[in-house]
Parts: structure tokens; sequence; C-alpha cells
């Protein structure tokens, strides 16, 4: 437990044994984060699914979270991801009730169709 | 123990108090419209979260996620004064446009608690919730005018990029915290002692400052700025230029220089990057725009660049400097937006610089505070804007950064064109109908702004001595 | 052994879900993959032994996030052919900032390793013996209790947003004002007259309806309805058309 040797990734001492090692998740995290930013990126028009792209950004960083709070025996990672499910959550709620009153305004929800303000 | 985290939280705890107080009154308040009242009793509340944070004691409280020194104290004067500055603005513009709720108060003091958290953050978590606790805020106050078309297209732009800027920055305090398994800023300070960190860490930091750019609107970042500046209603434009840009300067400088301080090497080649295009943009795109809330985001970028000279220096001087960039900053763009929002002909708000014209000769107080901030912005002495590039300047070329200091000297030469064009149209155009009367709680924050402006060069000492002191905590 | 293979059968369900999520056509069927997407990350939460979190993800997302989402999807009636448009011109930079952010991450992963004696400095080690549960509740209302209530605070925006962006006063509405109600006497409501025999309305100075500037407490129709709305003041939609 305290040799100062560099760990790779084998679980730490202390911390609960996975079935699988820590870089196993954290490859599914990067592969979330990636779709997460290529879907904002393909759907550029669409605000839904760009607001649940966001969601599987946030999701991959609770996996991270998760994967390195499990790794490490240390619950401040789970503590930090159940606040990234709170703050998401209300980040949705906020997110939606913008997008409601943008459809009210304009009568569609297409980002792009915003030459109003240009320039 | 606990009562001592209670008490260096206590800023924090009573504006909150205050601020879902004055909800309920709200709520309850039938007689008339709670605006001005809840309005008033907001102010109050930030006044006393002022006197708070001045004569809370220092220290680190909850296990250090949160600490108390006489950065975060100074920051946090700044915010309250930024935030009581803007819900001032907000008062009669709210009205005139029919936006008049009392929830506008209520956002803007829980915006204030959440800007608080992150001038003391001193852990990833804290630093996470804080920024999240700001950033709501603002999303729903940039849509406040939720009728009106441009206002809700400004919350939905600044939503989105801001909801992506938060989810990179969080995966970066991820990966921060995988690599180190702490995420409070000293330990990850004491973890990194090697000067060699791995690849990981540098991600997750370059994530992190990603993240915070986008809050303080440096390029690459900056996109969701013009749009945002002249959609959302001006007290709100005005409020996210002052206080929540002094909040993610807080955040930045302390994020970078506590725990990773001694690794300069592999951020400040960022940051010079970021400052130089950010200075760069700022004065170029300013050149063409004929709205003057346009102006005031590319210049506000532009400020940014300059802010981040002293933040690239890696050095006390540096940071000093760029607190009292911030304390410029503030009072001349809260001075700006009075002057923008004191332009209303007939009952129609005005943002364009050819409205302007001739307004020497229709009003004569409102063109020379116009003009007293326009050459403070633009860095002409004696004014206080002067001054703070000076400081950054003078900082750079101490450490070694003599491009950043060239190139700094050189966009403002071009950023003074379009500032002087301002006064020029001002001064020398033919005159139009006269503005309508402006309320005194513009003329009010107009003057204030401008006296911080003018004055800075006569008593300088306060000011600079307290952005030194506060400097020297961070790398204390 | 299990373990594993459940594992693997997550991510592999998760990446799936998460891709068509972003591709599919029809956003009522990205919602329905972001749901599948959250179980099977909750599966990969139980694997690592966050209990807790892995019921929360089940219960506040699926439960709540994804059905608000569902709600506006088909609220808002949207042709969502048209958004399509710009997805064959987006696809290659999408793809190619795509690739730049994977390869790196795969440095990152690839060349993972935890600083030296990690375990000296960990904030709140796992507690042996406590379910996951209870140790995060012991954690967050002690520790983190600062963090806990300012999180509650952004519960608090979020609810405050939601009803100043998106809640409107109906004026037109005619609602039920019990009190209103129940003060009627007969004296203001019904009036007693002698009419004569074979005189119409009009001679009688009956007038049928009651004439639209209606006297007070005197406005309810026959099945006593108020129509009184307490006219809060702070709900003002008057726009003026500042710009």
């Amino acid at each position: 437990m305290t040799t100062g040797t560099v760990t790779t990734i084998t679980p730490m001492p202390g911390g609960i044994s996975m079935a699988v090692g820590v870089g196993h998740y954290l490859v599914v995290g990067a592969v979330l984060l990636l779709l997460g930013v290529f879907g904002i990126f393909l759907n550029r028009k669409n605000i839904i699914v760009i607001m649940m792209s966001i969601e599987l950004i946030l999701l991959a960083v609770n996996i991270n979270l998760v994967a390195f709070s499990a790794s490490l025996g240390d619950l401040a990672g789970q503590v930090l991801a159940m606040f990234v499910l709170t703050v998401a959550a209300a980040e949705a709620a906020i997110g939606l009730a913008i997008v409601v009153v943008y459809f009210r305004n304009r009568g569609s929800i297409q980002v792009e169709d915003v030459g109003l303000m240009k320039g | 123990m606990i009562n001592q985290n209670w008490i260096l939280a206590l800023p924090e705890i009573v504006l909150a108090i205050c601020a879902m107080a004055i909800l309920v009154f709200g709520v309850l308040w039938k007689r008339s419209n709670p605006s001005f009242p809840c309005a008033m009793l907001a102010l109050a509340s930030l006044l006393l979260a002022g006197v708070l944070a001045l004569s809370a004691p220092l220290g680190s409280a909850y296990g250090g996620l949160f600490a108390v020194d006489h950065f975060a104290v100074f920051m946090k004067l700044l915010i309250v004064a930024g935030a009581g500055l803007s819900l001032i603005l907000s008062i009669d513009y709210n009205v005139q446009t029919g936006i008049d709720r009392f929830e506008f108060p209520v956002l803007i003091l829980l915006c204030t608690v959440g800007m608080m958290i992150m001038a003391s953050a001193t852990n990833l978590m804290s630093l996470y919730i804080g920024l999240e606790l700001q950033s709501l805020s603002i999303y729903v106050m940039a849509s406040f005018n939720r009728d009106d078309l441009r206002s809700s297209e400004a919350g939905l732009k600044y939503f989105v990029l801001g909801a992506l800027a938060s989810g990179l920055l969080l995966y970066g305090a991820s990966l921060a915290y995988g690599f180190n398994g702490s995420m409070d800023f000293a330990q990850l300070r004491a973890g990194l002692t090697s000067t060699n960190p791995p690849a990981g860490l540098v991600i997750g930091i370059v994530f992190i400052v990603a993240g915070l750019a986008f809050k303080i609107s440096a390029v690459p970042f900056h996109m969701w700025t013009p749009d945002v500046y002249e959609g959302a209603p001006t007290p709100v434009t005005a409020f996210m230029s002052t206080a929540p840009k002094v909040a993610a300067i807080a955040l930045l400088l302390r994020a970078l220089e506590v725990p990773f301080g001694h690794l300069g090497q592999s951020w400040t080649q960022l940051v010079v990057l970021v400052s130089i295009a950010s200075m760069l943009l700022g004065s170029l795109a300013a050149i063409g725009q004929t709205s003057i809330k346009r102006l005031m985001a590319y210049s506000s970028i532009g400020h940014m660049g300059y802010a981040l000279i002293g933040l690239a220096t890696n050095s006390q001087a540096g940071i000093q400097g760029v607190l009292v960039y911030m304390v410029t900053y503030v009072f001349m763009s809260a001075g700006v937006f009075a002057c923008v929002i004191a332009m209303r002909r007939q009952g129609l708000a005005l943002e364009k610089i050819s409205d302007l014209s001739g307004l020497a000769r229709t009003d004569p107080m409102l063109a020379l505070a116009f003009a007293i901030f326009m050459f403070s912005m633009a860095g002409i002495p004696p004014f206080s804007g002067f001054f703070g590039k000076l400081y950054v300047f003078y900082a750079a070329v101490q450490a070694g950064y003599w491009t950043l200091a060239v190139i700094g000297v050189l966009t403002s030469v071009i950023g003074a064109y379009y500032y002087l064009r301002v006064i020029k149209v001002m001064y020398f155009d033919d005159a139009q109908p006269a503005f309508d009367a402006r309320s005194p709680s513009l003329s009010f924050v107009a003057a204030v702004g401008a006296l911080v402006t003018v004055l800075f060069f006569v008593f300088p000492a306060p000011i600079v001595n307290a952005a030194q002191i506060a400097a020297s905590a961070l790398f204390g | 052994m299990i373990a594993a293979i459940a594992f693997y059968v997550f991510a592999a369900v998760l990446i799936g879900s998460a891709a068509l999520v972003v591709s599919s056509r029809n956003p009522v069927h990205s919602v329905l993959f972001l749901i599948l997407a959250f179980f099977n990350a909750a599966g990969l939460f139980l694997l690592a032994g966050a209990e807790f979190l892995a019921m929360v993800l089940v219960i506040v997302y699926v439960g709540a996030v994804a059905v608000l989402f569902l709600f506006v999807v088909m609220m808002l009636d949207v042709n969502f052919d048209q958004m399509r448009e710009g997805v064959q011109r987006y696809a290659p930079i999408g793809a190619a900032v795509g690739a730049v952010l994977f390869l790196e991450l795969i440095v990152t992963v690839a060349g993972w390793q935890f600083v030296p004696n990690v375990t000296l400095h960990l904030a709140s080690a796992t507690p042996a013996g406590v379910t996951n549960t209870a140790a995060l509740g012991h954690l967050i209302y002690t520790d983190y209790i600062f963090l806990f209530q300012a999180a509650g605070l952004i519960l608090l925006v979020a609810m405050i947003g939601a009803i100043v962006l998106t809640h409107r006063e109906r004026g037109a509405s005619r609602r039920q004002n019990i009190g209103v109600q129940q003060a009627r006497t007969m004296a203001n409501t019904l009036e007693m007259m002698t009419v004569a025999i074979g005189a119409g309305s009009r001679q009688t100075g009956i007038l049928r309806p009651l004439p639209p500037p209606a006297r007070p407490l005197d406005d309810h129709d026959d099945h006593g309805h108020g129509g009184h709305d307490d006219g809060h003041g702070h709900d003002d939609h008057a726009h003026a058309g500042g710009h």
C-alpha cells in the first residue's frame, strides 16, 4: 500500500476488486465522450439531439469517475458522480425550458436558421 | 471544528438564505408587483454578503473543499460589486421592457452564491458545483425576456455551448482525479512532484482550461459571445461581462497556479496562445461592428486576452496585474452598460453606434461618461484601463514575454481606433433628437464607474496593495 | 468470469445504443436509445460496486430526465426530416474532430498510470463492511454537506428557471373562487319582481344576457363560477418591444 513505485492499471489495494481493469472502463468512457461530441457536430440543426449528446458526455464522465473511484478505493469520485447526476438533471430541465420558449417564439427548433444575429 | 466551517462560509450561506427568503416574499406579496422591493432586498443582501466576506476569518473549511484567503476575499468583493451594479441597472430596464419579475433578483443572488463558491473553490468538486450554480442561473437570465425571439435564442446558444464546455471541463476533472487519486488542489500539487507529468494529466488540464476559457469567452471558445451579448437583455449582458468573468478568472488563476503552478511549462504556452488569439480577434473583429452591444462583446474578448497575459507569466506580479485589470474592467464595463441602457428614445431601446451621434450636444453628461469609459477601455492615460494594461504588460516584460507585451500594445492601438470612433460619433457628428430622461439608477451606476475609472490614478495604492496581498495568497 | 462477460455485454450495448442516439432519424427513437444507454451504464456502475449510483441513474435518468425529453419531443410538433439536411455536410468535420479526440484519449488510456503513493492522500477511502449507499450517505451529510446544499441550490435554480420561462398565467381561464361563491347572498344575486301578466322582458327591464360591464359580485353565471383572477402583478406579459 505504501510502496513508492508507479502503479499501472491494476486495481489499488483497498479498492473494490473489479472484474475488469479500470482501463476498460476508461475506453468505454472515451468512446461515449467521442460519440457525444460527434453527435453535436452531426446534428447541428436538431437541438434536442444535441442535448441528448450532452447527456452522453456527462454519462462518460460518470463512468470515468465510478471506475476511478472503484479502482482507487476512494468514494470521492462517486460523490462527484452523484453531483454530476444532480446537475445534469437540472441542466436538462432548464435546457428543455429554454427550448420550449424558443419554439414558442420561432415555431421551430432549428438552430441553424438563426439569421437574426449573424455578423 | 464544525462551527469554524460554517463561519468561513458565512457570506455564501447568508446570501443563499436571503435569496430563498426573497423568493418566498415575492411569492407571498400580492399587493403590487414585488419586483422593486425584491430588488431592494437583494441589494441589501449583497451589501450584507460583501461586509461578511470582508470580515470573515481566513482559513480552510470542509476538509479542504473551500478556502477563505485574501485572494478569495478580493475576488468575492469584486463579484459582489459587479452583481450589485448590474442589479441596479436591471431595475428600471426590466420595468420598461415588461420583464420586471421578482425572480430576477433572486437569480442574481443565487448566481452570486455560485460565483463566491467559485472564488473559494480549492477542490475540483467545489469548482464544478460553483460553476454550474453560476452557469445555470445565467442561462435562465439570458432568456429572461421570454417573449423576445432574440433573448430566447441567446439563452439557447449560451446554454448549448455552456453545457458542452462544462461537460468537457468535467471530463478533464475526472482525468485529473483519476491520475492523482484526489480532487483537492493542494493534494494534486503534492502528487505532481515529477517534472514530467503523464499524458493523461496534460489532457485533463487542457480540458479544464478549455472549459474555463469558454466561461471567460477567450478565443477559440468565444463564438457565443457576440450573439449572446446582443440578444440577452442589456442588464444581463452587463452582468455577464462583469461578475461571472471575475469568478471564472478567479477559478482559472487558482486552478492553474495552486495545483499546477510548478508545471508551468506544460500550460503557459497554451495560455499564451489563447491570450494572443483573444487580443487579436477582440481588436480586429470589433472594427466593423455597428451595434454597441456587439462591440462590447468583442471588446470583452480582447480584455480577457489582456488579463490572460498576466496568467501566462506564471508569476506573482502577473497575477497581481490580472487582479488590478479585473477591478478596472468591472467598473468600466458596468459604466458602459449603464450608458447603453440610457440609450432610449421614445421608449425604444437603441443599440446602434450611429444612434449616439451628436450626443455631446443633447446630453453632455452622458457623452462625457461614455467618453471616459471609451478612453479607459482603449488604455489611454490617466484612466484606470491604462494602469490595468500597464501592470500586465510590465509583468510580461519582467518575465521575459516580450512578444506577448508587444502584441498587447499593438492590439491596444488597433482597439483604440474603434473606441475613439464612438467618441468621434458622439462629439463631431450631427445631433439627433435627445434620449429619454434617464433614471437616477443609471446615472448612479455610470457615476460610480466613472469615478473609479477617473480617480484610480489618484488613489491606486489601496487596490494595488490589496491585489498584491491577494496574489501572494496563491503563491504562499 | 461472469462479471467480465457482463461487463463486455453492458459496454457493447451501451456504446451501440449511444451511437444510435446520435444517428437515428427520429428523435423519439433517440430518446428510447438514450434510456437503453442509461440502463446499461447502470449495469456498469453495479459491476464497479457503485450500487447507489446505479439505482439513482435508473430512477432519476430513466424515470425523470428521459421522460422529460420524450415529453418535450412530443410536445413540440417539429418536422424532423428537415433537420437531417446538414448531416452529410457536417459528417466529415465531425468525424475528423472525433478521430483526433479518440486518438488522444487512447494515448491517455494506454499510458495510464497512477501517481506514486496514490492511496496516501485519498479524500474519503472506501470503508470496509459498510454498504455503498450507507457509506455515500455518511459522506454527503458530513464531509460534503456544503456541496450537497449547494447542489440543492442548483435544483432550486432549475425550478425557478423552468417556472419563470414556461409558466404562463392564463388570464382568460375562469377559475372557481370558492370564497366569492360562499360570500354570495340572496340579496345581490336574486331580485324578486312582480311581472305583469303578458309583459315581455323588455317592458320589465330584465335583460338577458346580462350587459358586459358587469356589476361587482354580480357577474357569475348560473353555475356559480366566479370569474375572478387574483391578478398576480408579477406575471406581467406586457412587452414593450424594447429593441
